[in-house]
C-alpha cells in the first residue's frame, strides 16, 4: 500500500499481458460459471439421456446394454408412438389459441376503453402454475361441479349434461381447452408487443389513404408480426407435443387423455423402465426438431411464392424513407 | 479468441467430470462396522455410552412435528445422549429415489418401493438374520434378501373392505350375529364374490347410497385392489413370491370363484354394472371419508389403515367397519384365511459410522417395541406378541398370513417380472384404472383384459428365462 510506484510498475508490466489476453481472459472469467451450470444442468443430463437410452435400467441398478431396442419398442408398443395423434387435440387448441390473441391483440391495439383491464384479466392465467390451473378445471368439470351449475342455470337439462372427462368424445377437447384459456393471454402479449413496435407513421400514412381496421391489420400489422407469429407457431405446436399439466393433474391420463410426456411419465416412474422412457423422450425430441425445421421451410416457401418479391412490408418502408427525404428536403 | 473459448469449454467440462467422479465413487464407500443384531439389544441398558444424532425420515408431513417429535422426546428421556430428529418429505417416493443413491439423507428411512431387494444390501445395514427376526416380528420377509434382514415393517394392515354398516344393514347384511338370530330376513356378510356384487346391487336398491365408492380419479386408491390377489384371493403365502413368478397365465379365471381374476371380477362387475360413483373420473378422496362415515357410500376397497380416517371423518365413526376381502379361501387345516401385509419399512444407512448406525438401531428397537406408534396409528403392532386392534372384529376366526418370503436366490423375481412386463402389480396403480376405464367404455370383457396380462406376464417369464413350474 505504502509503494504507489510498486503498483504502477506492477500494472505497467501486465498492461501489454493484459491487452494481449485480456479479451480472452474477460470472455473466460464471464463464460466459465454460466457455461459450467450450462453443462451441469442441461448437456451432461442430456447426454446421460443418451447413454441410458441404449439400457434397459431402473433408476437404481445399472442395467445391462441393448442396443436400438429401446428405440424398436417405442415404434413397437401399442401405447408409446401412437398416443402422439392425442396430441392433435392440442394442436388444433393451439391453432385456435393463437387466433384469439392475435384477434385480441389486434383490438387491443386500436386504442380499446379500458384495455389494461382486458390485458390483465387474459394475462392472468398464465401466472398460475400448471399444477394449480390443473386442480381448478378437475373442479370445473367434476361431474355436479362448476360448469354443470353453469350450464343447469342457462336452462340445459342435468340429464343432457356429458361427463366431460368421462366421454371419450369430448375429454380431449375439454383438456386441450384450458392450455387455450392458460396460454391465449401470454401469445396476446407477445403479439401486442411486436405490434407496438410497428412504426406509427404506417398506420397514419394507410389511414390517410382510406384504409379500414381489416385493411390494416392485413396489410400492414400481418406482415410486420410475421416472424412473431411463426415462433408462437412452432413454440405452441411442441408445446402441444409436450402436453403434460392437464392430463396427468386432471385425468392422470386415463379414459384416453393419455399424452406422450404422462405416457413416458408412467413408463419412467411407475414401471421404472427408465431406458425406453429415455427412448421415448430422444424420439420426441427428434419429432419436435423436424417439425420446427418443415414449419420454417413452410413459411419461408409459403412467403417467398405468395407475395412474389413484392412484400408490403419493404415497399412501404421505401415510401416511408421517401416521404421523410422528401420532406428532409421541403425543410419540414 | 476462439482459443480463449475453447480454453474456458475444455476446463469447465473438466472440471464438472471431475466433480461428477466425486460425487459417483462415494456411494459405493460403505464403511467396515461391527453391527449387532436388533433382536440383541437389551433396550435401556445397551448403548447408553453413545452418544449421537439420529435423523429419520418420514413421509407423515401431518404428523411430524406434532406426535412424532413426541415419541422422539420419550426416547431422549431413556437415552439422554441419543438426540432422534424428523424430517418430513413429501413426495416421498421420488425424493428419496434420488437422496438414497447420494448417501448422505440422514439415519433412519421408510425403504422406497422402487428399491428391489436385491439392491437393499447398498443401502441400508443388516438389521440380523431373518429367520430370528421372523419370530418376533410381523412382515419381515418383505425387505429379506439372502437371509439378511434389512428392513422391518412399520406394524401392518389387514386386507379387506372398509364398510358402512348402517347401510349394509339396511340392504339386509349384518356381521352381529345377534341380529342375525333374531330377524331372519337379515344376512351375513358376503363371503363370495357373486354374494357380494349382490349385496351391492342389494344397497343400490334398497337404500340411497353409492354401493362401491371406486376413488378412481385419484388414482392410488385403485392400487388397493391389488393386494388382494395373492393371499386373499388363493389362501396360499407364497403366491406373491414364488406360485405366481413361476406360473403359466396367472391372470385365468381359475373357475372356483378364487384367483387374481376373481378380485378384479369386483372391480370390473361393480363398474359395469352401474354400482359405483355416476362419475368416477370426478370422485374426491377427501370427500369421500365423510361420505362413507355418513352412511353415503356403502363400501370402499382399501387397507385397514384407511377405517380410523373414515371414523375421524364424521359423526358416525361407530358406523365404519372392516369385512374380510369376500372370497373364500381355506390353508391346509380348513381355516379361512386372507391376507396382512406390512407398512412402509423402517432401514437404517449403512454410510454412517458405526456408532451413528448402533444408535439408529436403538432408536428402531424402542419404536418397534415400546413407543405407543401403533395404538396412535391404529395398526396391527410390529411385534407378533400384540393383539390385534379392536376394529379387526370381523376378522375373528380368520387367520392373518402375509406372504412368504421368495426362496433363496429368488428374492427379486417378483419386482423382475412384474417390472418387466408392466402388470405393475402393487407398483402401478394404471392397470387396476385400467379394468375401470374398459368396464366404462364397454369395449374390452374382464377376460380380454387378463389376457393381455397374462400374455404381457408370459413375454416377461420368457424374456428373464423363468422356469414355469404351475
Amino acid at each position: 500500500m505504502g509503494n504507489p510506484s510498486g503498483a504502477a510498475t506492477l500494472s505497467g508490466n501486465g498492461s501489454s499481458f493484459l491487452s494481449r489476453h485480456q479479451k480472452g481472459f474477460v470472455i473466460f472469467t464471464f463464460m466459465v460459471i454460466p457455461m459450467l451450470l450450462l453443462f451441469l444442468f442441461t448437456y451432461l443430463p442430456f447426454f446421460k439421456m443418451i447413454q441410458f437410452s441404449f439400457y434397459n435400467r431402473n433408476y437404481l441398478s445399472e442395467g445391462t446394454f441393448v442396443g436400438w431396442k429401446n428405440y424398436l419398442d417405442v415404434f413397437k408398443r401399442d401405447d408409446c408412438f401412437k398416443v402422439l395423434w392425442v396430441s392433435v387435440y392440442y394442436m388444433a387448441g393451439a391453432v385456435i389459441q393463437l387466433a384469439l390473441a392475435l384477434f385480441f391483440a389486434s383490438l387491443m391495439v386500436f386504442k380499446v376503453k379500458g384495455s389494461n383491464l382486458y390485458k390483465a384479466c387474459l394475462f392472468f392465467p398464465y401466472l398460475i402454475c400448471g399444477i394449480a390451473v390443473g386442480y381448478i378445471f378437475k373442479f370445473f368439470y367434476a361431474h355436479g361441479y362448476v360448469l354443470d351449475n353453469i350450464l343447469m342455470a342457462l336452462g340445459v337439462a342435468e340429464e343432457n349434461l356429458p361427463l366431460w372427462l368421462q366421454n371419450t368424445k369430448i375429454n380431449n377437447i375439454c383438456l386441450a381447452a384450458t392450455s387455450v384459456w392458460r396460454y391465449t393471454g401470454q401469445n396476446m402479449v407477445m403479439f401486442m408487443g411486436a405490434m407496438m413496435s410497428v412504426d406509427s407513421t404506417l398506420y397514419e400514412a394507410c389511414e390517410l389513404d382510406g384504409a379500414n381496421n381489416w385493411q390494416k391489420f392485413k396489410y400492414i400489422i400481418l406482415p410486420s408480426i410475421k416472424t412473431i407469429i411463426v415462433l408462437n407457431l412452432i413454440l405452441s405446436i411442441s408445446g402441444s407435443l409436450c402436453a403434460f399439466e392437464p392430463p396427468y393433474v386432471i385425468t392422470n391420463g386415463t379414459m384416453g387423455t393419455g399424452t406422450y410426456f404422462v405416457i413416458m411419465n408412467r413408463i419412467a416412474h411407475e414401471n421404472q423402465k427408465v431406458g425406453l422412457a429415455c427412448a421415448m423422450a430422444i424420439v420426441l425430441l427428434v419429432i419436435i426438431v423436424l417439425c420446427t425445421v418443415g414449419q420454417k421451410l413452410f413459411f419461408k416457401y409459403a412467403y417467398q411464392t405468395s407475395d412474389d418479391g413484392s412484400d408490403p412490408r419493404p415497399r412501404l418502408k421505401n415510401e416511408k424513407y421517401a416521404a421523410q427525404k422528401a420532406a428532409g428536403k421541403a425543410g419540414v | 479468441m476462439k482459443k480463449a473459448i475453447a480454453l474456458a469449454l475444455s476446463l469447465a467440462l473438466s472440471a464438472s467430470l471431475l466433480a461428477g467422479c466425486g460425487g459417483g465413487g462415494k456411494h459405493t464407500d460403505i464403511p467396515e462396522v461391527d453391527l449387532p443384531a436388533i433382536n440383541e439389544i437389551k433396550l435401556g441398558e445397551d448403548y447408553q455410552d453413545i452418544t449421537a444424532t439420529v435423523k429419520v425420515l418420514t413421509n407423515r408431513t401431518d404428523i411430524v412435528d406434532t406426535t412424532y417429535a413426541g415419541y422422539a422426546a420419550q426416547f431422549h428421556e431413556l437415552y439422554p445422549n441419543i438426540t432422534v430428529e424428523y424430517e418430513a418429505v413429501s413426495d416421498y417416493e421420488e425424493a428419496l429415489n434420488l437422496r438414497l443413491p447420494n448417501g448422505d439423507w440422514g439415519d433412519i428411512c421408510f425403504i422406497p418401493t422402487s428399491v428391489s431387494k436385491s439392491d437393499m444390501a447398498s443401502y441400508f445395514s443388516p438389521l440380523g438374520d431373518m429367520n430370528t427376526l421372523d419370530g418376533i416380528y410381523h412382515f419381515i420377509s418383505d425387505k429379506s434378501f439372502n437371509g439378511v434382514t434389512y428392513g422391518i415393517a412399520n406394524g401392518g394392515n389387514a386386507d379387506g373392505i372398509a364398510y358402512n354398516k348402517a347401510v349394509f344393514e339396511k340392504a339386509g347384511y349384518t356381521s352381529d350375529q345377534d341380529k342375525l338370530d333374531a330377524d331372519s330376513s337379515l344376512k351375513p356378510l358376503p363371503t363370495s364374490v357373486d354374494g357380494f356384487l349382490q349385496a351391492l346391487n342389494d344397497i343400490k336398491t334398497k337404500t340411497d347410497a353409492i354401493p362401491l365408492y371406486t376413488n378412481f380419479s385419484d388414482k392410488w386408491p385403485m392400487g388397493a385392489w391389488d393386494a388382494y390377489i395373492c393371499v386373499a384371493a388363493t389362501g396360499d403365502p407364497d403366491f406373491h413370491n414364488y406360485t405366481m413368478v413361476h406360473k403359466a397365465n396367472p391372470f385365468s379365471d381359475p373357475g372356483d370363484g378364487t384367483g387374481p381374476y376373481n378380485v378384479y371380477r369386483v372391480l370390473y362387475e361393480a363398474v359395469a354394472q352401474g354400482l359405483v360413483e355416476a362419475d368416477p373420473m370426478s370422485s374426491d378422496w377427501e370427500g369421500s371419508k365423510g361420505m362413507i362415515n355418513r352412511g353415503e357410500i356403502g363400501c370402499m376397497v382399501l387397507g385397514s389403515w384407511a377405517v380410523q380416517q373414515f371414523k375421524d371423518a364424521g359423526p358416525n365413526p361407530d358406523d365404519v367397519a372392516y369385512m374380510p376381502f369376500p372370497i373364500t379361501v381355506t390353508d391346509s387345516e380348513g381355516n379361512r384365511v386372507t391376507s396382512a401385509g406390512g407398512n412402509y419399512s423402517y432401514a437404517i444407512n449403512n454410510k454412517n459410522s458405526q456408532d451413528q448406525q448402533i444408535a439408529s438401531m436403538v432408536y428402531l428397537k424402542w419404536l418397534l417395541e415400546e413407543s405407543p406408534i401403533y395404538k396412535d396409528e391404529g395398526c396391527i403392532a410390529a411385534l407378533k406378541s400384540e393383539p390385534l386392534p379392536d376394529f379387526l372384529a370381523d376378522f375373528e376366526g380368520i387367520e392373518l398370513i402375509p406372504n412368504a418370503a421368495a426362496p433363496e436366490g429368488e428374492e427379486d423375481f417378483f419386482d423382475k417380472v412384474n417390472l418387466q412386463s408392466e402388470v405393475g402389480i402393487n407398483n402401478d396403480d394404471y392397470p387396476d384404472c385400467n379394468i375401470v376405464e374398459h368396464a366404462l367404455l364397454k369395449d374390452k370383457t374382464l377376460a380380454e383384459i387378463m389376457d393381455e396380462w397374462n400374455q404381457k406376464w408370459s413375454a416377461a417369464q420368457e424374456e428373464l428365462e423363468i422356469e414355469i413350474k404351475f
